[in-house]
């Protein structure tokens, strides 16, 4: 590429950043409350493309797909992610609901086009300024530079393209897994108790949710 | 050493709060009084009577015996206990799941045929 293409490119990203920034401030100020504009969206989506290098993008899940490392999977994501994503993944929780942009909905064609390198990548390295952490540990790495917790992230990657498909029985198992508090759980034991035929408690009949 | 731990607990305080404020789903249980294709009556402990908008991603969850089956919108029934967790859009509630149960007393008797031999 000639110098002067490259400085017109750097040029280019930096008016996008520069009124990204002003529209971001312009737009409810700087709550988390608001959706990214569209020109956020592309330039975000692009820049992480950019930042995730080639050959992470081409790299391939070397776990077949199997239903016990589904389960896995299923339990993991129950426990770490569904938090902001949800255990269908359509990304409705109340904590995803106030990050700033709002977790993506993984069954649609946005993630599912991405490749197996590139999902792997992203659940290992995060997401700068998004929600998403990095979920890889910088302890001890294996002689192909895979850390101890690779394949669970593997595994991850198996699990988000089984989202589109996910049935209710795996959606209630998954149930118990997730991260509860305490009113949380006081809550779901009087629905169960309700349910289950004890007398209803004299609570209010609905009450505003916490915690999905 | 303290700095640090005042700010991690002045980040966790920040982030659960965060969690509570944010959280706009409902949760309601009563008992069904009227089901139609796209909506669920529901009268509640208190009394009152509430409308359900049931969806296309609504999911059904059969609750019995201790345990949480799969179900769908056909096995609910009027007279049944729900549980169900919705979100409110403009003056209507949406549901994302129903959880339901069905009261002992309706529940139909078992066939001579299921009966256990003496």
């Amino acid at each position: 590429m000639k110098r002067s293409s490259l400085v017109l490119l750097i040029g280019v990203v930096l008016f996008g950043v520069v009124i990204t920034i002003a529209a971001s401030i312009l737009h409810e100020g700087l709550s988390s409350h608001a959706t990214p504009t569209a020109l956020e969206v592309v330039l975000a989506r692009n820049v992480r493309h950019l930042a995730i290098p080639a050959s992470a993008r081409s790299a391939q899940n070397p776990l077949l797909d199997s239903a016990e490392d589904l389960r896995d999977a299923r339990r993991h994501f129950a426990d770490h992610c569904a938090v902001c994503h949800a255990n269908d993944g359509g990304g409705d929780t109340p904590m995803g609901a106030g990050l700033y942009p709002k977790p993506p909905d993984l069954r649609l064609a946005r993630t599912q086009s991405l490749t197996d390198g590139e999902l792997f990548w992203i659940i290992e390295n995060g997401v700068r300024f998004t929600g998403m952490p990095a979920f890889s540990n910088n302890g001890s790495r294996d002689a192909f530079g895979n850390h101890a917790d690779a394949q669970d992230s593997w595994k991850l990657v198996h699990f988000i393209r089984h989202l589109p498909f996910l049935t209710v029985a795996e959606r209630i198992e998954m149930e118990k897994y997730n991260p509860k508090g305490p009113d949380a759980r006081s809550e779901e034991q009087e629905e169960n108790d309700f349910l289950n035929g004890a007398t209803p408690q004299q609570k209010p009949e609905s009450q505003k949710h916490h915690q999905k | 050493m303290k700095r640090r731990r005042f700010m991690f607990l002045f980040f966790l305080a920040f982030v659960t709060g965060s969690a509570f404020a944010h959280g706009n789903k409902v949760h309601m249980r009563g008992t069904v009084l009227k089901i139609s294709a796209d909506s669920v009556l529901v009268k509640t402990p208190d009394g009152k009577s509430v409308e359900v908008k049931l969806m296309p991603t609504t999911v059904y969850v059969l609750r019995s015996n201790g345990q949480d089956k799969p179900a769908k919108f056909a096995d609910l029934a009027a007279g049944d206990f729900v549980v169900i967790h919705a979100t409110p859009k403009d003056s209507l509630l949406e549901g994302d799941e129903v959880k339901f149960s069905v009261p002992a007393a309706t529940k139909p008797a078992a066939s001579p045929s299921s009966n256990p031999k003496p």
